[in-house]
């Protein structure tokens, strides 16, 4: 055992560095993000960790590598969140491309300073082996693995998923994909420094763009779904070499052609990524008698909305016009109107996704328009589900539900790493909190599918448990009835009724006309950006001007809306 | 003046290879980081052709037009189709395509063994013209004829023919380009060879151009390119040609006055101040999708 130590360990060090460089894409992979900044940050943090470690321990107690892995991972993370401030606003393509350049003028500064040596290069004191490796990459993988069932693991997930229905669930997005960004660059600053002090040597050209592309393939052969990832894609990755040579394969070409078949395999048939092999464990379904406690909803009749004069112009299009709007605790409020009346706009404006051109108002105690983003509006009280459906499709149905309890739930991750009970005692209340939502709405035996696997109709029930886990003051429902036949949109109409006799006050958007009628408590009918009506059902459903907007004028010919 | 002429062999090139690296982009919005090693193959190629086979430079080229647009197909077929329809598809064709990339190279390596190759000493023109007090190689100004002569063609195709109208529909909708009877498959095949058709060439002229051809000359040509169609609008033709030019004049004249070191970094500044304030480029026609 000793001997394939000594004859294997640089490999075995290498596979431990490589592991934790891989989870360094691993942290914003997860949050949907694809950085290529990390060898920039890598080489910057391993270059000033040159500057501070120190010849002895320091204090005669702190080892010398801690020091040196303290300051780079602190460079690391402090440039992540400078790089972080102008590119947050980017995403996809834009952000990789940004960040590569951001790499590589990184490493080009470093080149052009005395104190790294330039491309000379700098030499290093050898302090790591095997044991700090692997110790430092059971660390990395040991804060990701608690990570991933937390509060914050899981509206990383979201945003991955669907940014603006993680905004819509309360879910701040750009401190979180910022949190994301320096996890990150201090764990690639970790890699540059334990990297550095192994090979004993860096030069700044060592960390360029190829080493970034390692990094990440890395990272997405191993998965990026699951924690392990990115330690499955580095063994596979640094021992495919050695198997080669093991069984003889020396030609210079054939190592790297392989390699990339592999890849080439790996990325085509296992989309997962190796992680996709290992079997998933079926998760606890909580029970639902241990409910969190949760603040009562305001007493029927209280304001909950209360809106003057909105309007918004696209261009010169108004697109609502002039628009006044009450909603007290525990109504059915119905919107109606054709097509392009301005609905979808005016629930925009309510949750806070679009300013108003002019007018004011409050929801939820917050003033519209004052610039307050939507996900505090999310977290003062107001769900919504979307007209075109936004659920986090890769997710179980469970998990997006679990995603919705965000605003009633605490965040675990500090007290998971320490394994303290309460942390799981929250993590079960939130699981049993958006059990029972799933039940509410009749998904309870579907709580382990993919959402995106869903029939239709159940997707949009699961997006109202989703609404509904966050426990809201407004539920503002988009549509929901769209698709579903009559009988199913009668059940809805139950649900839904039943929701408000709980204290939910609901704002319906609907084209099923018949379904409002039967559902809500009044209702407003808008026409091209105006209300044109609003009242009781009865009434507003005998209103001329309604009928009108509906079916035409007389001597138009009837066309059904 | 010279400078300014070098800068405009240098952007001409860099021109030439992002153009087809932006076509994949704006039309199928793939990002083909195989790109770079059709760009590298295709030198290799192009060298053994005129060195071993003896053929002009004039016969090269074409067949090397040729020899691009298999790669491209090639490229397609096995690291881009086989994703079609996958949520991730964007993401995993970025990695398939520098596996893809990655064995053409081991591939080159085992035609060609790992050294830098070279033209015959006699292989094109060697006249020299001056012009307004600088001196133009008669090649030189080949590889600027053909580059542009290539972009200029490219861009009228795209604009006038029918394999450029199917190209934009695709671009602006496939499933509706499906609908109308617009065979998807076969414009995004199409596109592949062109574009790689065009970063083949940009090979040959880049290794007529310094004399000499490396396997890792695609990477650093990689990174000028992904600057020149940030700079010019991921997706945008004439951007691209614009963008090309703008970079390799900055860097010659970055070389010639901030020194040779910090020549990269005015590219990768440009790059990164274009992101930040204007994402969609100098001629962006595409809207940054957000969210």
């Amino acid at each position: 055992m000793s001997g394939f130590l000594d004859s294997y360990a640089s490999t075995i060090t290498f596979m431990a560095l490589t592991g934790v460089f891989a989870y360094s894409f691993y942290a914003v992979l997860m949050a949907g993000q694809l950085s290529l900044a990390q060898a920039g940050l890598a080489s910057a943090a391993a270059f000033t960790s040159s500057l501070v470690v120190p010849a002895e321990p320091l204090f005669g107690v702190i080892p010398r590598l801690v020091v040196g892995i303290a300051v780079g991972m602190t460079v690391g993370a402090a440039l992540a969140f400078l790089l972080g401030l102008p590119v947050m606003r980017l995403r996809g393509v834009f952000l990789a491309i940004a960040t590569l350049a951001f790499g590589e003028v990184v490493r080009i500064l470093l080149i052009n300073q005395s104190w790294t040596g330039g491309a000379e290069g700098l030499s290093f004191p050898k302090l790591v082996g095997i044991p700090q490796a692997w110790l430092a990459l059971a660390v990395v993988a040991y804060w990701f693995w608690r990570l991933g069932g937390s509060r914050l693991g899981r509206a990383l997930a979201a945003i991955r998923e669907d940014e603006l229905a993680a905004k819509a669930m309360g879910i701040d997005v750009t401190r979180h994909r910022m949190m994301s960004f320096v996890t990150s660059g201090a764990v690639a600053g970790l890699y540059g420094v334990l990297l550095a002090h192994f090979v004993r040597f860096a030069d700044p050209n060592a960390f360029g763009f190829s080493t970034a592309v390692e990094g990440l393939v890395t990272a997405v052969v191993g998965g990026t779904a699951l924690f392990i990832g990115p330690l499955l894609g580095s063994v596979f990755l640094t021992a495919l070499p050695e198997l080669q040579r093991a069984i003889g394969v020396e030609a210079g070409w054939i190592r790297p052609f392989v390699s990339g078949l592999m890849l080439l395999l790996v990325i085509l048939f296992l989309p997962g990524g190796l992680a996709a092999l290992i079997p998933h464990r079926p998760g606890r379904v909580g029970h639902p008698d241990a409910l969190p406690d949760l603040p009562p909803l305001p007493a029927a009749g209280t304001p909950i909305a209360s809106l003057r004069a909105i309007r918004k112009d696209y261009g010169g299009v108004h697109a609502v016009h002039d628009v006044d709007l009450d909603i007290a605790a525990s109504e059915i409020v119905g919107l109606i109107g054709p097509n392009g009346a301005g609905k979808t706009t005016l629930i925009n404006i309510v949750s806070g996704l679009v300013p108003p051109t002019s007018g004011e108002g409050t929801v939820v105690g917050i003033p519209v328009g004052s610039g307050v983003p939507a996900h505090r509006i999310a977290l003062a009280g107001v769900s919504r589900t979307f007209q075109q459906i936004k659920l986090f499709d890769r997710l179980s149905a469970l998990d997006n539900v679990l995603v919705g309890a965000h605003r009633v739930s605490r965040p675990t991750l500090l007290r998971r790493l320490i394994l303290l009970p309460s942390a799981r005692r929250d993590e079960r209340l939130a699981l049993a909190q958006a059990f029972a939502q799933l039940t509410r709405v009749g998904l309870a035996d579907r709580a382990r599918q993919a959402a995106g696997d869903l029939p239709y109709g159940d997707q949009r029930r699961l997006e109202i448990a989703r609404a509904l886990a966050a426990h809201p003051t407004l539920l503002i429902l988009d549509e929901p009835a769209a698709g579903m036949n009559h009988v199913e949109a009668h059940r809805l109409s139950v649900l839904i009724r039943g929701l408000a006799d709980d204290g939910v006050t609901i704002l319906l958007i609907e084209h099923n006309v018949r379904m409002v009628l039967e559902t809500c408590t009044r209702v407003v009918v808008l026409d091209f950006g105006e209300v044109i009506a609003a009242g009781d059902p009865a009434t507003v459903a005998r209103d001329p001007r309604v009928v009108e907007a509906y079916l035409g004028a007389e001597d138009d010919g009837a066309e059904s809306a | 003046m010279q400078q300014l002429l070098n800068g405009i062999f240098l952007g001409s090139i860099y021109a030439l290879f992002a153009i087809g690296f932006t076509l994949v982009f704006g039309v199928l919005d793939r990002l083909n980081l195989a790109h770079s090693a059709v760009f590298s193959t295709s030198a290799f190629v192009g060298i053994e052709l005129v060195a071993r086979a003896g053929l002009s430079i004039w016969v090269t080229l074409p067949i090397i037009f040729v020899f691009g647009g298999v790669l491209g197909l090639v490229i397609e077929r096995v690291a881009f189709r086989p994703l079609k329809g996958r949520h991730d598809a964007h993401f995993a064709g970025l990695i398939s395509s520098i596996a893809l990339g990655a064995m053409f190279l081991a591939l080159l390596q085992a035609g060609f063994g790992p050294d830098t190759r070279r033209f015959p000493p006699d292989a094109f023109p060697q006249q020299r013209l001056e012009f307004a007090g600088a001196v133009v190689s008669v090649l030189q100004l080949v590889i600027v004829v053909v580059a542009f002569a290539l972009m200029v063609g490219l861009t009228l195709m795209v604009s006038r023919s029918r394999l450029g109208r199917g190209m934009r529909a695709v671009a602006e909708n496939p499933h509706a380009a499906l609908v109308l009877g617009i065979d998807v498959d076969r414009i995004t095949a199409l596109t592949f060879a062109l574009s790689s058709a065009l970063g083949g060439v940009a090979g040959v002229l880049f290794a007529l151009n310094v004399n000499s051809a490396q396997i890792s000359m695609g990477s650093s040509i990689e990174l000028k390119g992904l600057a020149v169609i940030i700079v010019g609008g991921l997706g945008s033709l004439p951007g691209a040609m614009l963008g090309g030019l703008l970079v390799g004049l900055a860097e010659v004249f970055a070389v010639t006055y901030v020194g040779s070191s910090w020549r990269d970094v005015i590219a990768f500044g440009l790059l990164f101040s274009i992101l930040l304030l204007r994402p969609q480029g100098i001629f962006g026609a595409r809207q940054v999708r957000e969210i």
